[in-house]
């Protein structure tokens, strides 16, 4: 019967020792949402985290798929739908309907951009109402509460982009625009504003931003420039020419910038963090290194094992920066030869191969892209004094423009025959701006057509023994996209539609 | 005064008649026996042996004294007069198959109101088998098996009573190995398995018994004498690719490569641009890539055991290894595992058990593109240099036709996927009889686990990696605790018997990840510390407690009416505080009919039993964490940390439960020569754990929720009969057979999941796992390109009509299939002469559907020239010119035609032929003589035939719900084997 006692006693120990045992078990690393303003650092990694997503493959659908990724998919979306680059080969990769025009709703690719772009807001969000509720901050404190609101109108301006009609396409006071998300506190399913309505809003971020921001951490983040810069284009887009005019001058006027030269701008998009031209730029550190798989630049270069290399240079774009010897843009084109002055083929197509994305620290897949710089504020200016019927200021800043890519033998003096003072500010954008995700929304802003009457696999249902490169194809439906084709707008996506019954479709 | 009393007593006794009967319990041996059980029929008197196998009891004339022990047959001795008795017992098979394990506790059939099935080591170990899992296809009732991997090493997918659960990740039962939750084990080493499939059964495990319970026993020493076994089997697997034969040179020349320069207008094959393109001397090469890549591959398994039993101590102590290379070039599976049980028996009151499992294993996996590359290649590309090297190949090369230039050989022979594992569980359990009705146990196990995985590519591979190379090295490390200290009773009152236990559970779980990688290594090594640039590390921690309260309770009157009733209380760390507690009650009965007396002249029927039971389960599998708001520090802004929004909070969370109603007959006739059962049941899953879309535009994708819940009804037969006994043969089978059905119910937003453009549905009133994809309607026999359905409505969504139509985004996605079948089922077939035996197993399952994924390459319709093409199925066809009726579009018109639709859809059922074993046994007295107890010699095939209408790989498919697979959906995967192998089994 002893016995008995020890048994109560290690029955009654075990229930003392169980019901001490702590069962709050918080992640070791992680942030919980009550520990970010809890911690010195937190609102700093927070902000930080914003501007990594623009660069990481973030968990979508229980997976990271290296094909997703916001600017791969930024870039992609806009410039494969235009008709710079011409697609080398069918994939089941969804950057084949932008090329195709075969949009759904469920695209992952426009998906998980509509999703990151969320998810930034929801991270600035977070910092805008922190701060904005502690009052009496710092410089520090106001530069990242700027950066913040910098970011929320940069994304913003993006979906209303991509998603919705141009603000210069029929009402924009009825036509629909982006949910709106300026709180994290808001209703889990909310309606989208109206096109003006998202102007509105993502204007009043952007002035406030540049406000705030004074106290600049680098190229690789947003600074009151930076948001000049985004004002200057979303006015162009919204046909605000003198108000475009007037931030791009602030930004020149700034002093913090200086146009690459004819020798410099080879070695540009590859260095583009510490040059002078770059207003802001998204930093990507070897560790970012997104490869074959992942990185902007293996659809459109490969040298031989870096990328996959499926997407060339098309020849109207070929034919635009080889029209006057000496242009240093030819360098951004790795034309592959089969034997000297044969052009290698894939799948029947020439292949030009495109460099902007690729050569940070010699390394086929690495760049920084681009988001602002200095050469853009020029053509901004350029296109606004063109509608403005200032052909002699538009044509200024034009040559400003040639005269730093090596044809200073070339400057434009007055508008060609046969040509309008328009025509030849964007064939000047699209030579310069090329492949950096301006293209597509160039002409759809100035309401022309997308002409892609050239071989390659936007033309459904071809196959290699249809290709005749002797002449251009013809009798195939989908070679030109009218400005204002509503198959243009990427669907709003499917995830939104189901969890969100406020959510109209496109 | 005691002494008085006690002699006053034994006065009385005696003059009842009654006097002190002792005795000696021995086994076959002459050694003496301890813990044999005493007990005087019809009573609730009894005794047990002691160390010395002696005991006394009260009994008189006539009374009869049944002796019963674990393992050896029961005895019943009558009285005749009071001198000693002298019992001798034997070792009783047919006792041994009645006890079966339930975990907590040890029933025998009669007294069983619950469904479960048990698999002793004989209908188990048919084939050597590195996973148990394997071994239970077909043999179960309700428990569907799929082999969905041929990877050695790799384990098969079980799930019991269809799908409860529909959260990602695991789907699998919980096991439990010698009583404790969790474990490891060898499956030479076990001894029986009992899979517990109703509440009645599972509910002693409710916290985490939603998705059923297999309960693992393994070896202990059964009798006195020191005995040796001895197993080998050796062998070959061959890769099964199933239905998947890639074309050889003509075919792909000729049937697929033309095609592409079929002119539309003329329908002729414009051969001048063809062979320009295609010269003809490419006929001349013909290299067979899955043939280079796929070789036979040998296998083998050696297992040594040794067990003994003394008055004290037994002890059963065993060593396996394992090894099989893979059929796929480079890949391996090893494995060690040694097991000591021992039992010791410190005095009359209290025992101790220790088991030790260590293992410890390493294999060699491979990538996943260089298998996809492997059946892609073109027939046309040698993969040899002329020394017989692997051909290097990137996208410089001019002269190479396979898609994306690459060389998988190449890729495969520079690269290293491998990784090595080892896992050590000690269990202590410590029993303490305080009375004779009254006991004590606490079982306890400690776990620890490390594995590591290493994946390495040369700078010499072809790739993203060429010239740099590529290491990354991950560690996973886990510890785990768990206590489980029970209170047991036993106590009989004239017909009444109850017996049962409580006590409390405690579960601690910690693990640790982390992993790194660099790039930049100098050619020929591979170790971490030889990467010179773009550094990565990562690493994380989870911990999970849990804490239980466990009861029971089994009472039976007369043997005839059984009721068994437990209640649990469980809390887990994974809820927030205030959803942490869920309580788990269970009940179940029992009525033993051919107890009864008006069917005591029914002679054919020796057994029949009505069951029923209703009981509580619970899952809390999410994982650690999941109901706070979090933000995630893994990733860096030009090397500054960043914090990303990760998780929404919801304080709500709590534990997802299933009702569980179970009715079943248990029927045994003419001396259980035949036996069936049949179970029905009704199981609700409710408050399911479901990860619920949100708007994206919140920035989150999903928010753990409770929503919801899932129903499993069913019916479930096993028939197991004895056909034919003679003196020298006997034949025996065995059926067993269940159908299921799937649904979904109180899910707020019917949401999918999509997997590379296919997408299922979780809809109210559907099955779980449904397709969801346009419907394919063939081809346009004018024009050649595909036809999708076209469905309109009115303005309230009635259907209106349904047309064909060649505009792909017109076709609205339908629900077309589902990837769970009706029925499956399986038959085993003993033949037994003299000392020859043949064993027979098929499986087989019925009613779902796969996503032929593979097709969308290997039958792509001329959207990939330059991938190679399977072999077309009998009845298929490419439309040449108007009026065909064929089932593949032309490839002049062939735009969307492999885009997610019902055309790759196709019925997933199967028959398998899963093992062929005969074997032969050495008459006992050629070997005798020789000291051996059992000689048998045994050829075995496994997998060898599968009958399906599936044109893929394998029917085979795997219904895990994770990040890159969907269920039912074929994708490229290691392809199932044959097998094919000799054994040799010894026993001394």
């Amino acid at each position: 019967m002893k016995n008995i006692k020890y048994i109560f006693a290690i029955l009654i120990a075990g229930f003392i020792f169980q019901s001490c045992g702590d069962m709050d078990i918080f992640p070791e690393d992680q942030l919980t949402t009550g520990s970010i303003s809890n911690s010195s650092d937190g609102i700093l990694n927070v902000t930080n985290g914003n501007y990594a997503l623009l660069k990481d493959g973030a968990e979508f659908n229980g997976i990271v798929d290296d094909n997703n990724c916001y600017l791969r998919q930024y870039f992609q979306m806009s410039d494969f739908a235009a008709d710079d680059i011409v697609c080398g080969q069918k994939t089941e990769d969804p950057l084949y309907y932008s090329f195709t025009y075969t949009h759904s709703p469920n695209q992952s690719n426009a998906r998980f951009f509509w999703y990151i772009s969320y998810k930034i807001i929801n991270g600035a969000n977070t910092v805008i109402q922190y701060l904005e509720s502690k009052g009496d901050l710092t410089d520090e404190e106001k530069q990242l509460l700027g950066e913040n609101y910098f970011l929320r109108a940069f994304v913003e301006f993006n979906l209303v982009k991509f998603y919705a009609f141009p603000y210069n396409q029929g009402d924009p006071n009825s036509n629909l625009g982006i949910i709106l998300r300026t709180s994290t506190s808001d209703p889990a399913e909310k309606a989208r504003a109206t096109v003006q309505e998202t102007y509105n809003q993502l204007l009043q971020d952007a002035l406030q931003s540049a406000d705030l921001m004074n106290k600049p951490r680098g190229k690789e983040f947003a600074s009151k420039e930076a948001a000049w810069a985004l004002l200057s284009r979303v006015y162009l887009y919204m046909e605000d020419y003198n108000k475009s005019i007037e931030y791009a001058d602030k930004v020149i006027d700034s002093g913090r910038f200086t146009l690459e030269t004819s020798e410099s701008y080879p070695t540009y998009f590859a260095n583009a963090l510490q040059r002078s031209e770059t207003i802001w730029a998204v930093a990507f550190t070897p560790s970012d290194n997104r490869g074959k798989f992942g990185s902007i630049a293996s659809m459109i270069y490969s040298d031989g094992n870096s990328g996959w290399g499926e997407e060339f240079a098309t020849y109207d774009y070929m034919d635009l920066i080889n029209k006057y010897k000496g242009d240093v843009r030819t360098e951004y084109i790795d034309t592959v030869f089969k034997e000297p002055g044969v052009v290698q083929k894939k799948n029947g197509l020439e292949m030009f191969f495109i460099t902007k994305f690729s050569f940070q620290d010699g390394d086929p897949n690495l760049s920084s892209p681009v988001m602002f710089r200095l050469a853009e504020m020029y053509l901004n200016k350029a296109e606004a004094y063109a509608h403005l019927s200032n052909e002699s200021e538009a044509l200024a800043n034009v040559n400003i423009i040639r005269e730093n890519r090596g044809l200073s033998d070339h400057l434009i003096n007055s508008v060609p025959n046969g040509k309008m003072i328009l025509g030849v500010v964007l064939d000047e954008r699209r030579a310069e701006l090329a492949f950096e995700g301006h293209r597509y929304f160039d002409l759809t802003r100035n309401k022309m057509d997308i002409d892609r009457t050239y071989w390659g696999y936007h033309i459904k249902g071809l196959t290699i023994g249809d290709i005749d490169l002797s002449k251009k194809p013809s009798g195939y439906d989908n070679l030109i996209i009218k400005w204002d084709d509503p198959a243009k707008l990427y669907f709003i996506p499917i995830d939104e539609m189901i969890a969100n019954s406020q959510c109209i479709q496109n | 005064m005691k002494k008085t009393l006690t002699l006053l007593l034994i006065m009385f006794l005696a003059f009842q008649g009654y006097s002190q009967i002792t005795g000696t319990v021995v086994d076959e041996n002459q050694e003496p026996m301890i813990g044999v059980s005493i007990l005087k029929d019809g009573t609730s008197v009894g005794t047990i042996t002691d160390a010395n196998g002696k005991f006394s009891i009260n009994a008189k004339k006539g009374d009869v004294l049944v002796f019963k022990y674990i393992g050896y047959k029961p005895l019943s001795v009558t009285i005749e007069n009071s001198s000693p008795l002298e019992i001798q017992m034997t070792i009783g098979a047919v006792l041994m198959k009645d006890v079966i394990v339930m975990g907590y506790s040890k029933k025998t059939r009669t007294e069983i109101s619950s469904a479960v099935s048990v698999l002793n080591e004989r209908k188990l170990n048919d084939a050597p088998a590195n996973d148990v899992a394997t071994l239970l296809q077909g043999k179960v009732s309700g428990v569907q098996v799929v082999n969905s991997s041929g990877e050695p090493g790799s384990g098969a997918e079980i799930r019991i009573r269809g799908v409860s659960t529909i959260k990602p990740g695991n789907a699998e039962p919980l096991y439990v190995v010698d009583g404790i939750i969790g474990g490891s084990f060898d499956p030479s080493d076990v001894e029986s398995i009992t899979v517990l499939k109703d509440a009645g059964a599972t509910g002693m495990y409710g916290a985490r018994a939603n998705k059923g319970v297999i309960v693992v026993t393994t070896k202990k020493a059964k009798r006195q004498k020191t005995k040796f076994e001895f197993k080998t089997s050796y062998g070959y697997n061959i890769a099964d690719h199933g239905n998947v034969k890639m074309m050889n040179s003509e075919e792909f020349f000729n049937d697929f490569s033309a095609e592409l320069y079929r002119d539309y207008e003329t329908h002729q094959i414009d051969k001048i641009k063809f062979y320009k393109d295609y010269p003809q001397d490419l006929l001349q090469k013909d290299y067979d890539w899955v043939g280079e890549v796929f070789k036979p591959a040998p296998i083998q398994k050696y297992y040594l055991s040794t067990s003994g039993r003394t008055n004290k101590f037994g002890y059963y102590i065993s060593g396996t290894y394992y090894n099989e290379k893979g059929t796929y070039r480079t890949t391996g599976f090893d494995k060690i595992n040694l097991r000591a049980n021992t039992d010791l028996q410190l005095n009359k009151r209290v025992s101790l058990k220790n088991n030790i499992n260590i293992s410890g294993s390493k294999g060699s996996s491979y990538d996943y593109l260089d298998m996809y590359y492997s059946y892609l290649g073109v027939p046309w590309d040698n993969p040899y240099n002329e020394d017989g090297t692997p051909k290097y190949v990137d996208g410089k090369n001019k002269k190479w036709w396979s898609r994306d230039h690459i060389n998988p050989i190449h890729s495969i022979d520079n690269s290293d996927y491998n990784y090595k594992g080892v896992g050590i569980d000690y269990d202590m359990v410590f029993n303490l009889k305080i009375l004779d009705w009254l006991s004590f146990s606490s079982s306890n196990r400690l776990s620890f686990g490390t594995d590591k995985g290493h994946r390495f590519v040369s700078p010499l591979a072809a790739g993203t990696f060429h010239n740099k190379g590529y290491v990354s090295e991950n560690q996973n490390m886990w510890f785990g605790a768990i206590s489980t200290n029970l209170m047991h009773f036993d106590k009989n009152f004239g017909s009444n018997s109850i017996d049962g236990l409580f006590g409390i559970e405690l579960d601690n779980g910690y693990s640790e990840f982390m992993n790194l990688e660099g790039k930049g290594l100098p050619e020929g090594f591979s170790v971490p510390t030889v990467a010179s640039s773009e550094f990565k590390i990562g690493g994380s921690r989870e911990k999970e407690l849990f804490r239980s309260f466990i009861s029971q309770v089994n009472y039976n009157f007369n043997h005839t009416y059984f009721l068994t009733a437990s209640y649990r209380i469980d809390q887990t760390s994974n809820f927030p505080s205030g959803h942490r507690t869920a309580h788990f009650p269970s009940i179940s009965a029992s009525w033993l009919l051919n107890k009864m007396p008006f069917m005591n002249s029914i002679n054919a029927i020796n057994m029949l039993k009505l069951r029923a039971s209703f009981g509580i389960t619970g899952d809390p599998d999410i994982g650690a964490s999941r109901f706070l708001g979090l933000y995630s520090l893994n990733t860096q802004y030009n090397s500054h940390p960043a914090a990303t929004p990760y998780q929404l909070a919801n304080p709500d969370l709590t534990w997802e439960k299933t009702y569980q109603y179970n009715v079943g007959v248990d029927l045994g006739l003419y001396k259980d020569r035949i036996k069936m059962t049949v179970d029905l049941y009704n199981n609700d899953t409710k408050d399911l754990l479901v990860l619920v879309s949100q708007p994206l535009s919140q920035g989150f994708e999903y928010r753990w929720e409770n929503s919801g819940s899932v129903n499993n009804k069913g019916i479930e037969l096993g028939l197991s009969t004895l056909n034919i006994k003679t003196k020298s043969f006997s034949w025996t089978t065995d059926f067993t057979f269940a159908k299921n059905k799937n649904k979904l119910a109180g899910i707020a937003k019917p949401f999918y999941t999509t997997i590379g453009g296919v997408s299922q549905i979780y809809r109210n009133g559907n099955e779980i796992y449904t397709f969801v994809l346009p419907k394919w309607l063939g081809v346009d026999p004018q024009t050649g390109g595909p036809l999708w359905e076209k469905i309109e409505r009115d303005e309230a969504g009635n259907i209106i009509s349904r047309t064909p139509t060649s505009n792909y985004s017109e076709a609205e996605p339908q629900e077309v299939g589902k990837a769970l079948p009706d029925f499956t089922g399986g038959f085993s077939s003993t033949f037994q002469y003299k000392n020859i035996t043949l064993f027979a197993n098929l499986a087989f399952q019925s009613g779902n559907d796969i996503y032929n994924f593979t097709r969308v390459f290997m039958d792509n319709d001329g959207h990939e020239p330059y991938y190679n093409n399977m072999k077309p199925k009998s009845d298929w066809s490419r439309w040449e010119k108007p009026g065909d009726n064929a089932t593949h579009p032309s490839m002049q018109n062939n735009a969307l035609s492999k885009e997610p639709s019902s055309r790759y859809l196709e019925s997933g059922s199967f028959i398998k032929l899963r093992t062929l074993n005969l074997s032969y046994s050495l008459p006992k007295r050629w070997i005798k003589s020789l000291n051996i107890e059992d000689l048998s010699l045994g050829f075995s095939a496994n997998n060898l035939y599968t009958y399906t209408q599936f044109w893929g790989q394998d029917p085979e498919v795997t219904l895990k719900q994770q990040a890159w697979s969907m269920p039912g959906v074929s994708d490229f995967k290691y392809p199932n084997n044959k097998q094919f192998l000799f054994n040799i089994n010894l026993k001394f």
